[in-house]
């Protein structure tokens, strides 16, 4: 395999952009290795991100081809896609490279974990997808590793795709430190180039508008936003990305009903791996709260909850509904202590702040629900203020709930919902962890 | 709709002017909006920066070659993060519905002029690696006329030092078109206030007059 050939397989990708030079990718075109694709479809669908609503598929006069040209809109980022741009993809694919792979993990599975992971095992086995309702923290990323080692083993290529960049940037190191011998590429906007062909890509949802019909199986990690109503293309780049009859694991701690009804091969963890239950929210009214931030006050009772933390030195955090609420009270829980931080989706600093959060340099973290999954913190505290606004729904009430009592350790958690009125939202949040708790499933 | 820029969802708030007047939609939503600083106060009547008095670059230029070639200009924004994003994604990731976002402020400024607007022309090459004229389009957008007399040579502006910019040799040819003698040059950035006095000087040569300019944002 050149590294042409490495670099294209399973992919789609912009002539213009491509990173070689142009004569190796011109003399790889006239030999027939290289097919080539319009941007646009005659169907006024973007080639790549298989777009075709009006509002993306924009009309405009074209200087380069003198004619009317449609452009998307909807993966503009990705580099701009029009009727007269070429998306090239290699036409003449080898077999997967069959490198030896080995699997260096030794940790151990909890009853349920191996229940479940056997049960992938067998969906794999059959080529039916599956999916693993787990509770947040019941351990799934572990349970998924021999499943991978399987596929691995029977020379498959493997996505693990996530939602967002901060899950993606987490799960990399894992995998990579689990099959030490084998080409990982983490994929997201903005990433490292990698070279050689990657048997496992971990990559954003949104990298897969790159790929086309490569691979043997796809992990869909945090599916709950599966199949994402805010952007139903997402979907569309899993199910084009994959081989058509590859299989799906689907892993979520809140599922949608479509998923739970749509897929028939399901696993369920509703406990930790450590065995302690879920820590139960409780409500608490704030009354006209926001009211009380526009006179520069914290309400008295959120005002308590921060310096019992504080007392107690528990690291917290605290979620509100916009940034904008986030900007203006930040100045004043710097006045209960100033070493409070603020972290919201496009903070350049974000990393870093939740790394001192964890190492104890902060005592605590206001935050918009970009914190809401995949990270942990010992002995965390979570309070969500304004839990009754439509930001929040079960899921994400679930998801903030589930930072707390994570390790072995800390089992319990405080958890408050601060609200303004109670919604159906939370109850059903509440009630569904409760019946996690209880081994039952609503 | 959603936001152009944020693709946050754009509220629809009824008004009365809205019923009666066949008003431009609204592109963008409040808070990006709020990103865009509008120059004001004090400005430097030949150039439009902020500046008590000629300002210095133009203070430099009146010692040149180009001395009077200017009667006035305007600019509206200042070059801020907000500005640079949105000319990133207008020009570099040419996304070109984001010609609308200025529709309403250009028309404020430019529907009542007398003059004639000459847009600051793009070289063929560029315009055909880029697909389209930014210039062009956000004055299209906004459904004002413009008619060209200048040609664009080979030079670059954008990737010059100050000092070179401020002496590189000239950038346009005139087309051979009869030229008004009123006319207001438009440009998306000024910088140096280079490529308009080149463009002015060469319309000037071919018979102009009066020459002003607008430009939407001030480096």
């Amino acid at each position: 395999m050149t590294e042409l050939e490495q670099f294209l397989t399973g992919r789609i990708w912009l002539r213009d952009f491509m990173p070689f030079a142009q004569k190796e990718v011109d003399a790889a075109i006239s030999a027939g290795k290289i097919g080539i694709k319009k941007g646009i479809t005659e169907n006024k669908e973007c080639a790549r991100c298989l777009e075709k609503s009006p509002q993306k598929i924009i009309s405009f006069y074209c200087a380069n081809c003198q004619g009317i040209c449609y452009y998307c809109r909807h993966c503009l980022k990705m580099g701009r896609i029009s009727s007269c741009t070429e998306l090239i993809y290699w036409a003449d694919p080898s077999p997967n490279p069959q490198s030896p792979h080995s699997f260096t993990w030794n940790g151990v599975l909890t009853n349920a974990q191996q229940r479940a992971s056997d049960e992938v095992l067998e969906s794999l086995s059959l080529n039916q997808s599956h999916l693993v309702y787990a509770v947040c923290g019941a351990g799934k990323t572990e349970l998924l590793f021999p499943p991978l080692a399987k596929a691995l083993e029977k020379g498959q290529r493997v996505c693990i795709a996530a939602p967002r960049t901060d899950v993606v940037l987490e799960l990399s190191p894992r995998i990579k430190a689990v099959f030490p011998d084998t080409v990982v590429h983490t994929l997201y906007g903005g990433s490292p180039e990698e070279t050689g062909f990657a048997t496992i890509v971990v990559a954003t949802t949104h990298q897969l508008y790159r790929f086309e019909d490569t691979f043997d199986v796809i992990i869909v990690d945090e599916a709950d936003a599966f199949p994402y109503s805010c952007d139903p293309s997402l979907e569309r780049a899993v199910m084009k990305a994959k081989r058509s009859e590859a299989p799906i694991v689907y892993v979520s701690a809140t599922p949608s009903d479509r998923l739970l009804k749509e897929i028939s091969k399901q696993s369920r963890i509703f406990s930790r791996f450590h065995g302690h239950p879920l820590p139960v929210p409780r409500f608490q009214s704030l009354w006209n709260y926001k009211k009380t931030f526009a006179r520069n006050k914290i309400p008295i009772l959120l005002t308590r909850w921060i310096e019992d933390r504080l007392a107690k030195k528990e690291p917290f955090l605290v979620f509100f509904p916009t940034i904008e609420l986030i900007e203006q009270v930040v100045p004043l829980f710097k006045m209960l202590n100033e070493r409070i931080e603020a972290v919201h989706a496009s903070d350049p600093g974000r990393k870093e702040k939740v790394m001192k959060l964890r190492k104890g340099e902060l005592p605590g973290v206001l935050t918009s629900t970009i914190l809401e999954r995949g990270i942990t913190i010992p002995n965390i505290q979570v309070a969500v203020v304004g839990a009754d606004e439509s930001i929040f729904n079960a899921s994400a009430l679930i998801q903030i709930a589930g930072r707390a009592g994570r390790a072995p350790d800390f089992p319990a958690g405080d958890v408050v919902f601060f609200h303004n009125g109670i919604v159906r939202q939370m109850d059903k949040a509440k009630r569904q962890i409760i019946s996690y708790n209880r081994g039952e499933f609503v | 709709m959603n936001c152009y820029l944020c693709e946050r969802v754009l509220p629809f708030l009824p008004s009365w002017r809205g019923l009666f007047f066949n008003d431009f939609q609204q592109v963008i939503c409040e808070k990006c909006k709020s990103g865009f600083e509008r120059i004001s106060g004090v400005v430097c009547p030949m150039c439009g920066s902020a500046s008590e008095g000629l300002c210095k670059d133009c203070l430099y230029w009146e010692t040149t070659e180009y001395a009077g070639l200017l009667r006035s200009g305007t600019s509206l924004y200042y070059y801020n993060e907000a500005m640079k994003d949105y000319l990133h994604q207008y020009k570099f990731l040419k996304d070109i519905v984001l010609s609308e976002v200025f529709v309403s402020e250009l028309r404020n400024e430019l529907s009542r002029t007398k003059a004639i607007i000459v847009p600051v022309p793009m070289h063929p090459h560029k315009m055909k690696e880029r697909t389209f004229s930014q210039v062009d389009c956000i004055l299209d957008a906004a459904g004002l006329s413009y008619s060209h007399y200048l040609t664009k040579s080979e030079q670059v502006q954008g990737k010059k030092t100050k000092r070179e910019r401020m002496s590189t040799p000239d950038l346009f040819f005139w087309n051979g078109r009869a030229v008004p003698e009123k006319i207001l040059l438009v440009d998306d950035l000024y910088t140096t206030g280079t490529t308009i006095r080149h463009a002015a000087k060469e319309l000037k040569k071919a018979g102009a007059v009066e020459i002003s300019f607008f430009t939407l944002i001030r480096g």
